[in-house]
């Protein structure tokens, strides 16, 4: 078992590095879990990566699984806490100054000139899911009814999605 | 809006997000889809353009979803709405993920969730294609923004560039645009 002020100090770096981008984040993990600790194998790095995609909630609570095979379940609540808390610290501070900062005639119209790229990456993001995982019938119909019940009615989005989940496994 | 947002009990704050954090399947964008019909539309706890923003910087500054909700909570509550959003949402994650790590380091087996999965997805993608059409009705208005929004489209989905690249450029672009504006005043 690894100490956990080890854990802590390693998930701190993971979470300080991991500000910047998201995207380096399951590289880095197998860099540091699988090659230079060896905690875990190769194998079992893959299948953590598949648990945290199955699970809802953010890709990064692959920190959650790395973090419990380090230290158990203390292990794994402490790598939690610290690879999330440099990015909720900055966060903060950017909520703090982000009242001010949109007064600022210069910066507050920048911000509004980059909302339809917002827009665009969100219907981006639809499009790659789709090309991703849709495969059959089943799917395009489920994909209609989903949009045609979160366009035109008021459903709870969770309601829906649990939903989605049990007829996912009754009918496969 | 800050008066009857200031009035948001912490309480109420970390229940709606940890609903959030137990339904988000699907990843990032699926999660910001989800805060967008919550706590846009549904509760109006922050308006489309302060939310939008937030997503921009989130999506430069490390997991999104997360970073969304931080936001979301601190506008509502300060730092300490902030906290108690964040943590809502991380915990049903934490809690289920920890519960089948340990099933799996004990039994080696990873549950069967695939086939609910199967279900989600496409819903999932339903639900980010209505956000993106609401948020592209509001937002593109005139040829310059649909052409900004095609733009990161097609750079985000065909040429897989990096969202804070693609942000980046949509900012220089818009901060042209505002320069060239004042100056021509």
């Amino acid at each position: 078992m690894t100490s956990l002020a080890m854990i802590a100090s390693i998930y701190l770096r993971i979470g300080l590095m991991f500000v910047g981008g998201g995207y380096v984040l399951i590289p880095l993990l197998n860099h540091i879990m699988v090659e230079q600790y060896q905690w875990l194998t190769l194998r079992q790095f893959l299948d953590g990566l598949a648990l945290s995609q199955l699970t809802p909630g953010p890709l990064a609570m692959l920190a959650t699984f790395t973090g419990f095979r380090a230290g158990g379940f203390p292990g794994a609540l402490i790598a939690t806490v610290f690879i999330f808390l440099p990015c909720i610290v900055l966060m903060l501070l950017v909520g703090r100054n982000y009242e001010r900062l949109k007064k600022i005639d210069l910066i507050g119209s920048t911000l509004d000139g980059v909302l339809p790229a917002v827009a665009g990456m969100v219907a981006a993001a639809a499009w790659n899911l789709g090309a991703s995982s849709l495969s059959g019938v089943k799917e395009f119909l489920l994909l209609a009814a989903g949009f045609a019940v979160f366009r035109w009615t008021k459903t709870s989005p969770m309601i829906v999605i649990l939903a989605a989940g049990v007829i996912g496994l009754l009918l496969n | 809006m800050s008066n009857s947002t200031a009035k948001v009990r912490l309480s109420e704050i970390f229940l709606t997000f940890a609903i959030i954090g137990l339904t988000g399947f699907g990843g990032g964008m699926a999660i910001i889809a989800l805060v967008e019909r919550v706590c846009v539309r549904k509760k109006g706890w922050i308006s489309p353009e302060e939310f939008m923003h937030g997503f921009a910087f989130s999506q430069i500054l490390g997991p999104f979803s997360l970073n969304v909700c931080t936001f979301t909570g601190h506008h509502l509550r300060g730092i300490r709405g902030g906290i108690v959003a964040a943590f809502g949402f991380i915990l049903p994650s934490f809690v289920i993920v920890s519960l089948l790590s340990w099933v799996y380091f004990t039994y080696h087996k990873l549950p069967q969730l695939q086939a609910a999965l199967k279900g989600t997805n496409p819903v999932v993608i339903g639900l980010i294609l209505v956000v993106a059409i609401d948020m592209g009705r509001k937002q593109i208005k005139g040829a310059d923004s649909a052409l900004m929004a095609l733009a990161a489209f097609g750079a985000s989905s065909f040429f897989k560039l990096n969202a804070a690249w693609i942000l980046l450029g949509a900012a220089l672009w818009s901060l042209g645009a505002a320069y060239y504006r004042r100056r021509c005043r």
